[in-house]
């Protein structure tokens, strides 16, 4: 089949010049198709006196407004598709009830490039279809699964779809199928290191050499503990469901930033706070603005992930340019073990249900390596009086509550009431003791 | 796609006679590669003293061994594969929790061929792509969320790839995303109907009209009460991972028997006891050979499943071969006091009584050396808040019923609305306490 070094050689060893050029002809296509066809777009192009027909330069994009996860909630479910649906053959979702969840569209055209997109990082790195890759990551809404699975396969690589979950199992398939690429959280590949070395499972034997790990932000010591402990070269792959899952960019094995797949996915760093574009090489938040995407073009989203731009060359030979690790939010979003989770969500639900004081505090910590979510909250005197059997079954019911509205495990704690610590300022919602660790 | 009426007009639509032509051809090519890559089958077929390249009808098929679930364990994890790793592109393995799990896989052609037969099969049931799939099947090593994904986004809906579980979510999507179909075995249809009801959602106004359902078998009775309930026409897949996944078969608009896609599957009706073949129309175990599956192929595999044959054509045209309704598992056969008991009869009785949940559990037992079997039977709220009295006779009216159908006295105890545990996935219908389980 393929026996080059790189996926898509072509492309991959483009010049900057010749990037910019093939970036500037689909940006104004782009915005040529969202105009045409959504009327959110249209309107915005409109007031912002941006002409989709008179786009010249890629610093032309700065005249546009931003697009940020409310307006996407704003348009639930499928407000920001600029295809009809019967165009759409998958969509996929953030988890959460409370507001609603972001909602995201693929057109066939989409997935093939979604599958293009990833298939190069995971082949550029020496993914090959001798190789056998087990997904651990979750099926369904999540567009974790799906992305390297679909990649996988294109490459011809034997795909395992292990999801996530049942540590044990993982391990098993692990060590009978000779499992030689993992993909996953990496919270969640310690955990499984951590129950292999209790079997007394040697790492150092098996086949594993090298995993793609993301959803959630790592530190390199953490890297430096995956790769001593499971033997394998562990890469940090970042992407968004909003911009199209796993596959937006990814370390090539030098490690050292992750390149963008740049002829699809266009970014940029603001000033958070201002808007304002920065210099090349200065931290603020990405954006992205999708290129080719036909179902959910995405413009100038805001992600709310901390990073900057490296354009040097890099000894690999890709001259995509590299964005930094992403170095922490502009927000209060929390991730707990891959799913995205804000404190308001939380309060929603408990506000909502009777009983309860407005006061509470989430505390988040990890065990085992695994992120732990409990939220401390005080009830009313009344009901505190109770028999203690019957707080036992509300806190059961809060749980519940939670997990339907937000799809995690939260465990939740019941405190007698004026308990909680009461803040003078600004409220300290969030206890991360995970930062402390 | 051509004709309106059908996925793929000529192939649906071939005469018998033409049909079990392709199968021969495909059949006999099918056992000369097999033989040449995998052990197990090229022993077998040399010890029964047959060549390959010397099948000459479909009636030859029957002096080869069958293929049973221990023959993949036993060759766990890829030991009946024909192609080479190189060439497989995906695992999907049973849940299995005793021993090795059945490991099965696909090459990228293997793959290719199951999303066009579910393709073929949401088309005959009446999907288009304009209508969006709800699939809450579990996805992963399962092939439930993953086969029927695939054929969706073949034939061109949207497929919403929920999953399972979370039903309150499953239910707001399928209203804000205005679902038209949706994929779950039926004991979870059942349960989505009560948790709407609760939540006070009329289905009646909802979009949903299909419903796609399979992975454990259910009675008419079954369909009856989800269709009621959930508005919608409800529709019989069938499959298991060791054939290929779902696809294997699957009721068309008619539902009159699930259509057998006998392109790339051969049956046979067995006797499960003897494995002889039954005639035609007589109820028995099903057999299936795979005809064109590439990383797994698969000879004359024991389903444990029983049903029975119609080969007349189908009033929607298509020519394949239906299978009934599953009566239920060779090895759920119950025999009490002697007498074999099929759960799926049952099921039956109990549903066409007026008051009776489609919420129930078959308990075995035994007591002084006898089986015992009883029945554990949820009741709507009003006939539980009757008389005492009332109860009584509800309950030996029902047992008389299971008498006359079963043969044997069954006792049957009433429970109050919403005790009997529910399932997200398959329902478990029987505890046989003689084998040590327990509620």
């Amino acid at each position: 089949m393929n026996n080059d070094r790189f996926w898509d050689k072509k492309t991959t060893e483009l010049g900057r010049d010749e990037i910019k050029a093939i970036q500037l002809t689909r940006l104004q296509r782009t915005l040529k198709h969202c105009y045409d066809n959504n009327s959110f777009y249209r309107k915005r192009m409109d007031d912002g006196g941006l002409d989709p027909e008179n786009i010249k330069d890629l610093a032309d994009l700065e005249k546009l407004p931003f697009t940020s996860k409310e307006e996407l909630r704003d348009n639930y479910p499928f407000g920001l598709f600029c295809t009809p649906l019967e165009e759409v053959i998958r969509i996929h979702s953030s988890s959460g009830t409370t507001g609603n969840p972001t909602v995201v569209g693929y057109t066939q055209q989409d997935l093939n490039m979604w599958s293009d997109v990833l298939a190069r990082i995971m082949y550029d790195v020496g993914t090959r279809r001798e190789d056998v890759v087990q997904v651990s990551h979750g099926f369904g809404l999540f567009t974790g699964g799906f992305g390297f699975q679909n990649s996988a396969e294109k490459i011809g690589a034997m795909m395992v779809p292990a999801s996530g979950g049942n540590t044990e199992r993982q391990l098993k398939l692990m060590i009978d199928f000779k499992t030689t690429v993992l993909c996953c959280t990496p919270s969640y590949t310690l955990h499984m290191a951590e129950v292999a070395e209790k079997k007394g499972i040697d790492f150092s034997k098996l086949y594993l050499k090298l995993g793609f790990f993301g959803a959630e932000p790592w530190s390199e010591s953490m890297r430096k503990e995956i790769e001593e402990r499971l033997h394998i070269t562990a890469l940090d792959s970042y992407g968004l469901s909003e911009v199209i899952g796993p596959g937006v960019s990814c370390e090539c094995l030098h490690q050292n930033g992750l390149h963008i797949n740049e002829d699809h996915f266009l970014a940029e760093i603001i000033d958070p706070a201002t808007g304002k574009t920065l210099p090349l090489g200065e931290k603020g938040e990405i954006t992205f603005t999708s290129l080719t995407k036909k179902a959910f073009p995405v413009l100038r989203y805001r992600t709310k992930d901390i990073s900057y731009l490296i354009e040097e060359d890099c000894q690999c030979g890709k001259k995509f340019i590299r964005m930094a690790k992403p170095m922490g939010r502009t927000d209060d979003m929390m991730i707990i073990r891959g799913v995205n989770v804000f404190p308001s969500q939380i309060e929603e639900v408990l506000m909502s249900v009777g009983d309860l004081e407005p006061h509470y505090l989430i505390v988040l910590d990890t065990k085992n390596y695994m992120d732990t979510i409990e939220v401390w909250v005080e009830v009313s005197e009344e009901k505190f009086h109770d028999k203690i059997m019957d707080l036992e079954d509300f806190e059961r019911s809060i749980e519940s509550r939670l997990y339907s509205d937000i799809g995690i495990r939260i465990k939740a704690s019941l405190k007698e009431p004026k308990t909680i610590a009461r803040s003078e300022g600004k409220a300290q919602r969030v206890l991360d003791k995970r930062k402390t660790n | 796609m051509g004709s309106s009426d059908y996925w793929e007009p000529e192939v649906e639509t071939l005469s018998r006679n033409r049909l079990e032509e392709l199968q021969l051809k495909r059949l006999k090519n099918m056992l000369v590669k097999t033989c040449s890559t995998v052990d197990l089958y090229r022993r077998r077929l040399d010890d029964a003293g047959i060549d390959p390249k010397r099948f000459n009808t479909l009636d030859d098929l029957e002096k080869i061994p069958f293929t049973v679930k221990d023959d993949l364990r036993d060759n766990y994890p890829f030991g009946l594969f024909a192609r080479t790793m190189k060439e497989v592109v995906r695992i999907h393995s049973s849940s299995g929790t005793t021993g090795n799990p059945t490991v099965v896989g696909y090459t990228k052609n293997d793959i290719a061929m199951w999303a066009n037969l579910i393709a073929r099969q949401l088309y005959a049931a009446g999907i288009r792509r304009d209508d969006v799939i709800q699939n809450s099947y579990g996805y992963g090593l399962f092939t439930g969320g993953l086969g029927l994904h695939y054929g969706g986004e073949l034939l061109g809906a949207v497929v919403v790839p929920v999953s399972g579980g979370n039903t309150e979510r499953q239910i707001k999507i399928m209203q804000d995303y205005k679902s038209t179909a949706i994929c779950c075995t039926p004991s979870y249809a059942l349960y989505i109907a009560e948790v709407g009801k609760e939540l006070g959602v009329d289905f009646e106004s909802l979009p949903l009209v299909t419903g796609i359902m399979g992975a454990e078998p259910w009675t008419e009775e079954i369909r009856r009460e989800i269709e009621a309930r959930l508005h919608i026409d409800a529709i019989d897949i069938y499959g298991l991972s060791e054939i290929i996944g779902p696809g294997v078969s699957c009721e068309c608009d008619r539902k009159a028997g699930l259509h057998i896609a006998e392109d790339h599957f051969i049956i046979e009706i067995i006797d499960p006891e003897t494995g002889k073949r039954k005639k035609p129309g007589e109820i028995g175990e099903m057999v299936f050979t795979s005809l064109t599956k590439e990383a797994l192929p698969i000879i004359r595999y024991r389903t444990r499943d029983l049903s029975k044959i119609d080969t007349s054509k189908c009033g929607c045209g298509r020519t394949h071969a239906r299978m009934a309704k599953p009566m239920g598992r060779a090895d759920d056969m119950l025999i009490i006091r002697g007498v074999n008991v099929f759960p799926s009869q049952i099921e039956e009785v109990l549903m066409q009584v007026r008051g009776v949940e489609p919420h129930y559990l078959i308990v075995v037992d035994s007591k002084n050396y006898l089986d015992t079997l009883e029945v554990w039977i949820e009741v709507s709220e009003e006939i539980f808040s009757e008389k005492m009295n009332d109860l009584e006779n509800f309950e030996s009216a029902i047992e008389h019923k299971l008498y006359s159908i079963t043969g044997i006295k069954i006792d049957v105890k009433l429970k109050e609305p919403k005790t009997i545990q529910r399932s997200i996935g398959k329902a478990k219908r029987v505890i046989d306490k003689r084998k040590g389980e327990t509620i």
